[in-house]
Parts: structure tokens; sequence; C-alpha cells
């Protein structure tokens, strides 16, 4: 999530209202307050709104859900004069160019910091991380028009910016800080995406690090934008979002000629609405009068234009706008989350339980009437706790994580029994008697069911206990079983047992090899259970796979 | 009055205005002393007996005492050593020197000056002499004798058990003797002699045993309360599988392929991978251009091999769509508790895997209004009366809408989120009719209700925190208010 740091002077300056009244409906336009400063506040915002991700992006949508200013903000943008090239060798590697020029900017301290957070939150965000796209603001001052985005050699040097030295782009990559950083987006091309001037000077290597020699300060007046990538859309997004803030800042923008075409254009688009599709969606009766006015409330111009149609038209910040679904949710927003009626629909069903949790209920049930308590351990588990430590081998169709968090989260339990145990060497300072059942999913060649397990510990507990319990279990689930002879070597030879359930091994039980408990730490025996629950007869079959 | 056989056969034991001591009494019951002594005890505690006891103090010589005994005190063996006077120098050769010297001078039998130690003629018995030879007698002698170490001092309780006149009244009345009863025996039950049996009595002050009922997890029974709710609220219980492939995880629910949730950091990704169903080209030509909507689709690329590969659930909603495309005719409302996963380094409030609560309802003609009624329904039955609504955003949602409940002490809690599915979700399914979708992080709610800091506790089990923690508790414990 991206969490944007609104200083409350430029904010109240840019919205023209007291921070209290913005502060308290800044929530109902949707987002969340993380920390409320002496000076400013730290707010997150949804990653569908890259728009709020500035001041003076908030500051604008903040006037239209506060009515002091509604309607579809005007941005004017004037032709520059400047062109710039694409060179064609970029088309494999970094093809896509967005840029403008801004003129007449004064940037003070809360500004610079309000657009170098934009430009963090959108790497972040639209970029994913620079390599959809990346974002470089120029002094243009500094550099000769027309540029030239070309795909260089590798070996080409420039003073890299926060350096006072020139640098190959190989050496940036592997010595500068976001050279190290970023590598990975381009390491691999045989040639590197670089901006250079009339005088082949460097302005940047994207998305790797702007040139030293149009660093942004206080003094900046003119200012040139690029942003690359591999996504038009998301490229020329990031223009207009990173234009209209600059232009809320009070900048002129002007549009740069690329190959033909001329970037940017701030163009709103339009979509026609049916305000009864928004009425039925929201549960509220709009007219199109009624919906028109609360669009306007959040930015948009909207006209009705029949007695269901409005024409909406989108400013061109806004990215998340896809579906007409998307403007009716602003529609709610600006109606107010806290004026909707709550109420439930008259949808008329009837209430059931899936079997397999009436059968993990009736486990349950069973558990406690053996004096057992029920546990909820983690799926997650090792080789470690299944296997090694319990004496098995590894079973066919056991599911590992390809990116362990760690090294006791490696794969999905596919029994519960190793899992009680480990349980009990938690509770060894606990009084005994500990009896501990738990029930619940396992996955085993991608199919997810249902074990039960249940574990005795006390200085008598007994292969004769284990038996009686998994007896018991199988009277009461309907369950008929025969006792075979079990070669499962978490048990003590001649005190384990299979159950077998039409020929085949649905269940384990008898007494905890020594070696086992003193893997586990456990001092006295322990009787122990495991059955899978698929054998209860009415347990849906075909279940749990993907 | 309720009299134990023991002390009823003491009375008995005991005559009138006579004084016994315990011994007497233990032999004659055939008991121990220290019986009859708690026995007396108890019956004086009713009034019954008198129990006098007297501390007897006695002094007994230790091994160097007996030697002084005999051979006489140290200083009056050194007084003994030397006529007349003699040189400090010469009278410190004597082995009992060290004691010997400052005791003559204490009890003035000498002086000393200049280096000599002279006789003063004062030579009388001292007391610790006397009482050497009789400590019976006690006094100064015996104290200053047990502070030198060379006698001990006894002590010694004796009792003398007589009756009150109270017990005497009661020894003339007569005394069953017949064994008090503790466990009745079948053969007392069904042969009536339990109406003449004296059964033991046993007394309230006594603590019961703590015993451990088997139980439920506190944890489950409030998931247990849940589906209890949503079954009440007329919703059908839905199952599925822990691992899904990215398509029902992810891209039928609209979420692009390149979206931070779908990162190797987020997500528990596996090697396996599944084949994407029939009509998957439905959903790829959503995400590409929106398909037949309104929607303009997400652009860019959408690769099967993405779709085709397995994770573990990061949400139960990949349960809901399939439900939806198997049911795409209205009304449906399932729900769904189930465990999800998430690739969170885990801390006091971060797990890898947490229950997650899913609803959905779809119907003809339902609205977001419904969905903010069933919310707040679902909160109320749960104890969260006071329960508010904000603007969210869910990729798959819209409107999308984050509850919030209140909580005493802690203020407006986010409670998860909920919203109507997109278009783009149900169009490839033929599903027509608007779908209401909620999910809620149940172990939030369990946190809250127990009382816990720290939400490994659920699933870590300490299982004092089982056998302490109540199988009923009010439901509005850790709620809120308006």
């Amino acid at each position: 999530m991206a969490v944007i740091t609104l200083y409350y002077r430029y904010l109240e300056r840019l919205v023209g209202v007291d921070k209290e009244t913005i502060l308290a409906r800044l929530p109902m336009l949707g987002s969340d307050i993380e920390r409320v400063e002496e000076d400013h506040v730290d707010v997150e915002f949804f990653p569908s709104r890259p728009d709020l991700f500035s001041v003076e992006g908030v500051a604008r949508a903040m006037k239209g859900f506060l009515g002091v200013e509604k309607g579809l903000p005007a941005y004017h943008v004037k032709p520059s004069g400047i062109s710039f090239s694409v060179d064609p060798g970029l088309a494999s590697i970094r093809p896509y160019l967005g840029t403008a020029v801004i003129r007449g900017i004064s940037l003070d301290e809360e500004a610079i910091l309000s657009l170098m957070g934009l430009q963090e939150a959108l790497h972040w965000a639209l970029g994913r991380g620079r390599s959809k796209v990346a974002i470089g603001i120029h002094d243009l001052d500094h550099v000769t028009p027309p540029f030239r985005y070309i795909a260089e050699e590798r070996t080409r040097s420039f003073v890299p910016l926060d350096y006072d030295r020139e640098m190959t782009m190989e050496e940036i990559l592997d010595t500068h800080p976001k050279g190290r950083a970023y590598a990975d987006i381009v390491k691999d091309f045989p040639r590197f995406p670089l901006i250079v001037d009339a005088c082949n000077q460097v302005l940047s290597f994207p998305p790797i690090i702007n040139g030293e020699l149009t660093r942004v300060t206080g003094e900046s007046r003119n200012l040139l934008l690029d942003t690359t990538g591999t996504d038009e859309r998301a490229v020329m997004t990031a223009v207009n979002i990173l234009c209209t803030a600059l232009a809320d800042a009070g900048g002129q923008i002007e549009s740069v000629e690329v190959d033909g075409g001329f970037i940017p254009t701030l163009a709103p688009t339009t979509r026609l609405v049916s305000s009864r599709e928004c009425s039925s969606l929201l549960g509220v009766d709009f007219t199109p009068e009624e919906l028109s006015a609360l669009l306007e409330r959040m930015r948009y111009s909207a006209e009705p234009v029949s007695d269901d149609k409005v024409r909406v038209t989108i400013p061109c910040y806004r990215a998340d706008i896809m579906h007409d679904w998307d403007i009716f949710e602003d529609a709610a927003i600006a109606f107010g989350y806290e004026n909707f009626r709550a109420e439930i629909s008259p949808t008329f069903t009837i209430g059931k339980a899936h079997t397999v949790m009436t059968i993990a209920s009736a486990v349950r049930s069973l558990g406690s009437g053996l004096g057992y308590q029920e546990v909820i351990p983690f799926t997650l588990t090792s080789e470690r706790v299944m296997h090694s430590k319990m004496q098995r081998p590894l079973p066919a169709g056991t599911l590992t994580v390809l990116h362990p968090i760690n090294e006791e989260n490696t794969m999905v339990r596919t029994g519960i029994l190793p899992l009680l145990i480990e349980t009990l060497q938690f509770n060894r300072h606990r009084e005994l008697p500990q009896r501990l059942f738990a029930v619940g999913d396992v996955v085993q060649d991608l199919t997810t069911y249902q074990k039960a397990s249940f574990v005795s510990l006390h200085p008598a507990a007994d292969f004769s206990e284990a038996y009686a319990v998994a007896d018991a279990l199988c009277r009461e689930l309907s369950i008929p079983y025969t006792a075979g002879e079990s070669g499962d070597q978490a048990f003590i030879q001649g005190r384990r047992g299979n159950l077998l359930v039409n020929g085949s091994v649905a269940g384990t039980f008898g007494e905890i090899h020594p070696a086992v408990l003193n893997a586990f730490e456990l001092e006295h025996p322990v009787a122990a259970v495991e059955i899978d629950l698929r054998v209860v007869p009415g347990y849906p079959s075909g279940l749990g796979t993907p | 009055m309720d009299l134990s056989l023991n002390e009823k056969r003491l009375i008995k034991v005991l005559e009138p205005h006579k004084k016994y001591d315990p011994a007497t009494l233990a032999a004659k019951m055939g008991t121990s002393a220290e019986s009859v002594i708690q026995f007396s005890m108890l019956l004086a505690g009713r009034g019954l007996v008198h129990v006098e006891k007297e501390v007897h103090t006695t002094y007994a010589l230790t091994d160097e005492g007996s030697r002084y005994a005999r051979e006489g005190l140290p200083e009056r063996q050194l007084l003994q050593s030397f006529e007349g006077r003699i040189p400090m120098a010469d009278l410190t050769k004597h082995p009992l020197s060290r004691v010997g010297i400052g005791q003559m001078r204490k009890k003035g039998w000498v002086t000393i000056r200049d280096g000599m130690v002279e006789k003063t003629g004062q030579e009388m018995i001292s007391e610790e002499e006397r009482a050497l030879r009789e400590p019976e007698c006690e006094g100064k002698g015996v104290s200053l004798l047990v502070k030198r170490g060379l006698l001990i001092e006894q002590q010694e309780t004796r009792y003398l058990i007589s009756l009150t006149p109270d017990g005497e009244a009661i020894a003339k009345k007569g005394l069953d003797l017949e064994a008090e009863i503790g466990t009745l025996t079948r053969e007392q039950i069904i042969g009536g002699s339990w109406k003449d049996l004296p059964l033991r009595r046993y007394s309230l002050g006594t603590l019961p045993r703590k015993i451990y009922p088997g139980k439920i997890h506190p944890y489950q029974r409030i998931l247990d309360e849940m589906r209890q709710t949503l079954l009440e609220m007329g919703f059908a219980e839905i199952y599925g599988g822990l691992v899904q492939s990215s398509f029902w995880n992810f891209d039928a629910l609209f979420q692009p392929q390149d979206h931070p949730a779908r990162e190797m950091q987020d997500t528990f990704f596996l090697k396996e991978t599944v084949p994407v169903p029939p009509g998957f080209e439905r959903v790829r030509d959503m995400h590409l251009h929106g398909g037949t909507t309104s929607s303009t689709g997400w652009g860019g690329d959408w690769r099967v091999e993405k779709a085709e590969q397995c994770v573990l659930r990061t949400h139960t909603t990949s349960l809901s769509i399939q439900h939806l495309v198997s049911h795409p005719e209205p009304p449906v409302k399932v729900f769904c508790i189930g465990r999800v996963y998430r690739r969170e380094s885990i801390d006091s409030t971060h797990l890898a895997e947490f229950e997650q609560l899913e609803g959905i309802v779809m119907d003809k003609d339902v609205t977001f209004r419904h969905l903010l009624g069933f919310l707040k329904e679902f909160y109320g039955r749960m104890g969260f009366e006071g329960v508010r609504f904000r603007p969210g955003y869910f990729p798959y949602t819209e409107p999308s809408v984050e509850p919030e409940v209140f909580v005493d002490g802690l203020g407006w809690v986010e409670m998860g989120g909920a919203g109507v599915f997109r278009e783009e979700v149900r169009a490839p399914w033929g599903v027509k009719h608007p779908v209401l979708a909620w999910g809620l992080g149940v172990s939030r709610v369990a946190m809250l209700r127990l009382g816990l800091k720290d939400l490994r506790q659920l699933y870590r089990t300490d299982i004092d925190f089982v056998r302490e923690t109540s199988s009923w508790r009010p439901a509005h414990r850790a709620s809120g208010r308006k």
C-alpha cells in the first residue's frame, strides 16, 4: 500500500479548508490514516488511485468531496516546440516513452517532497518496482533539445546522480546503490536505454538513475519529464498523474513531439452511463441529475442526456476507471457510505451445513466426550517434524512450497499426528495427563481432505488405550474396520496397528516409539490414533482437488 | 452432634474427672499418641474435652559440659594450676587458658597487673559450678551455661486430656461405636442397610480436586458460533481444497497477472500446475480488453502458464467463484470458513496461515445496500453492535467496502472487506445477477473475544489456555456499543 505524507500547510493552502475538516472526511474518501503528526499526516491510499499519491492530487479530490470546487479540473497544454525521438532498437528493451515540459514552476521544500513521494509511490504502484514504468524529472535549463531516447552501448559513461565522477552504465549497475537495486530489470539486455540531449549529454539511464547534470532543485523553473516502460497505458498514466500534479503546483504543461505525435494531451475520456444501472447496483434511486451532481463532486464532468443516461467526462489522471461500475462506486462515495440504509435482501434460501464440516463436528464432540482437549495446529510444517523426528519416510505426493518463509514452514501437512506430538512438546511442563485431539485439512497429491488425530500422554498410556480409542471412534463414526499389522516406524513394533477399511489402510494407532518420544523431548508414553475421515460413511467424494 | 468414630472412641475411654496423657489413651485405643492429640483437638473444638497443654523445659549437658562436670570448669582448673601469682606469659601456656583467664577475671578470682596474674583470695563456688551440678534448679547459672554451650535446653509439650461437663453428659448417654461409611456399596444400596448406616459427612471447606473436561478449542467454538449464525441466516456451507490454480485464485477474480499479490514474496506458489478449465478464454479476454462488457480490461499480456500454476489459496473467494460457476442461477447464498495462506513474516499479528470467513449472496435485484445489511446483521449477531462502512479497494469488487466495528478501548477496528463482484468476474460464466461478497479475518474476532495479544496462541496451543478458558462465555464480552 502507498503511504503518502501530507503536510498540512501545503494541503490547507491547496484545498482552502482547515486541516481538521480535511482529516475528518479523508477516510470516507477511501483512505486509512496511519499517523497524525504535528505538521503532517501519513495516509494510506489504495493502489487503484495513484492520482491520490500526491498532496496536489489529494487536494484536488478533497476540494470536490467537500464541495469547494466541483467538476472536471481544466488542464491546458501548449506545444513546447521540443521534440523527442525513440530509437527503434528499444522495441525489445523498453519501448515506450512518455514525456512533457513543465514551465514556470517554483517548488518550495514541501512541494519537492510531495513530488518525490509521488514519484516513489508511482514507481511502486504503477511501475511495479520500475519494471513497468520508471520516471525521471529533469531541470530543462541545463540541457539542449531535441532529446533522444536511445539504446546505447553498455560501456557509455556519464556522471550519475549523487556522484562527482563519470561511470560506465555497467559500473553503475555494479556499484551505484540504485544500480544494484534495479539491475535485474536491464542487466540481460545487449544495450541499455539512455536519454541524451542535442549535445549528446546524458539526462537519464532509465529505469536506473538520472544524470547529475539535470538535478532538480528549488531553483529549477523549467522541467522535462520522462517516463519509460514496457506498458504503454501505464507509461501514459504516469505522465498524466505527474503533469496534473505539477500543474496544480503552479506549472504550465507543454507537450513534446514524439515521433510525429504530441505528448501529453491531458485529454479526458468520456463514458455514457445509465443512472438506472447505477441505482440498481447501489439500491438507491438516483435521477440522471442526481447522479450527475454526485459525480461532479468526484471531479468528473457529468451531464444528463436522457431520462436515464449521463455523459461522464473522466479526467485523464483516473487510471482506475475501466468499467461503468467504477464510476458508480464514486457516486456511492460522494453519496456517503454512512448514508446508505443497510438492509438485508429478501432472498429466500435454506441454510445447510457441509457434510465434511458436520463430520468434523461429530469428531469434535466425540473427542471431548472421550476427555480429549482440542488443539488447532498449523497446516504448514517441515520435513523434520513430519518425517525425520517421526521416523517415517516422506510420503509420495507431499506438497512443498517453492519459497518457504523459513525452515519450519516448508511443506503442507500430510497428517496431523506429528503436529499433535509437537504440541505435547510445547506443553511438556504442563500437568498430566494430557489428552489432545485435532481435526482438519491435510493435503496429498494436491487433494485436500480431512484427518483426525488423538494423542494421550501420561505414565500409564499404552497400546490398549490407543486401540480402545481407535475402536470407539470407528464405532461412533460407523466405520466398519478390521485391525491389521502396521509397519509404521513411529510406533513400537508389536504395539501398533492399522485400521483397515475395505482392505485399505485408513488409519494407524498404537504406542509411540520411544525414539520418537526422545526426538520430541517427551518423558512418558504416548498412545496415539490417526484416521483418514474419508472412510466415514457419507463423506462426499470428488472434493478438494484443484 | 455428629462425631466421627474416632472422636466417639476417645470419649468412651475418658473417665469423668480424670486427666490422661495421650500415650495412655493411645494404648487404650490402639492408636498413636499423635492421633489422640488430633482427635482431642477436634473434640476440644466442639467443647467436649478439655486439653491442657504444658510446656516442660529440661536441660542436658553437652559432651563438653559433662567433661567439665567431672573435671571442673576451665577457670577452676586454671586457678588450681598455680599458687599466689604467675606471669601471664607462663599461664597462657596452659591448654585451658584461652577460656579460663577471662572467666577467672570476670568472677573476681584474679587480678592482672604488669603481666602478672595474682589470686584475690575470693574464690567462692560460682553459680555456673552450682548449675553444673544440679541443672534442674534453673536460675542464672543455667542460662550462663546454655550460653557457653555446656548445657542444652529441651522443651517438651505435655498434654493432659479430660472430659468437660458436656463431654461427660455425652459419655453418659452412651455412644454408638459402629464404623462410619464412606463409599456406599452395591449391597448397602440394594439391601436397604443404608437406612441404618452412619454415613460419613464430608467437609465443604476442603476444596475439590481440579479436573479438566475434554473440550472443543475456544477458537473453534467461535468458528462454530459463526457457522451457526450463517446457517441460521439461510446460508449453505461450502468446502474446498487448500490448493488452487492461480486461475481460480487470481485470474477468475480479475486480478491482473502482474498484480503485486501474484509475486512470490506475497503468495505461496507451488511447482505443480493444473490445466485451465474450459471457458478460460472468456476470462483471458476479460483481462485483455474487457470481453463483452463495458470494461477496458487490464490490457497487457495474459499467459495461460501463469494461470496454471498452483498456489496455497490466498482467500476462500476462489471457492466462491467456482461455486458460482457451477450454480449460475439465482438465488445463491453460501459461506465458507477455511484456512488461507499469505507469505508473511510471522509475528504476533501476522501469520502465514489463518482462517477466513467468506459469504456471497447472488440474486435478482440485490444491491450494495443489501450487502451492507448482511454485514451489519452478521456483525451484530457476533456481538458487534457498532458497525460502520468505509470505501475500500479489492480488485474483484466494485463498489468495495471496509466494514469496521466499534470495540471498547480500541475504537473502530477494521473487520475484513466486502463488495459487489465486478461484472468482469461474473460475466465470463453467465452469472447475470449481482453477487454480494464479503470476507472476514476471523482470527481477529477471536483475539478480541478471547483477549489474546498474540495470534500464534490460537494455533500453537498452550493446553492450560484451553483448560482455563470457560466453554460458555457471554457473546457480548469483547463487543462494542453503538
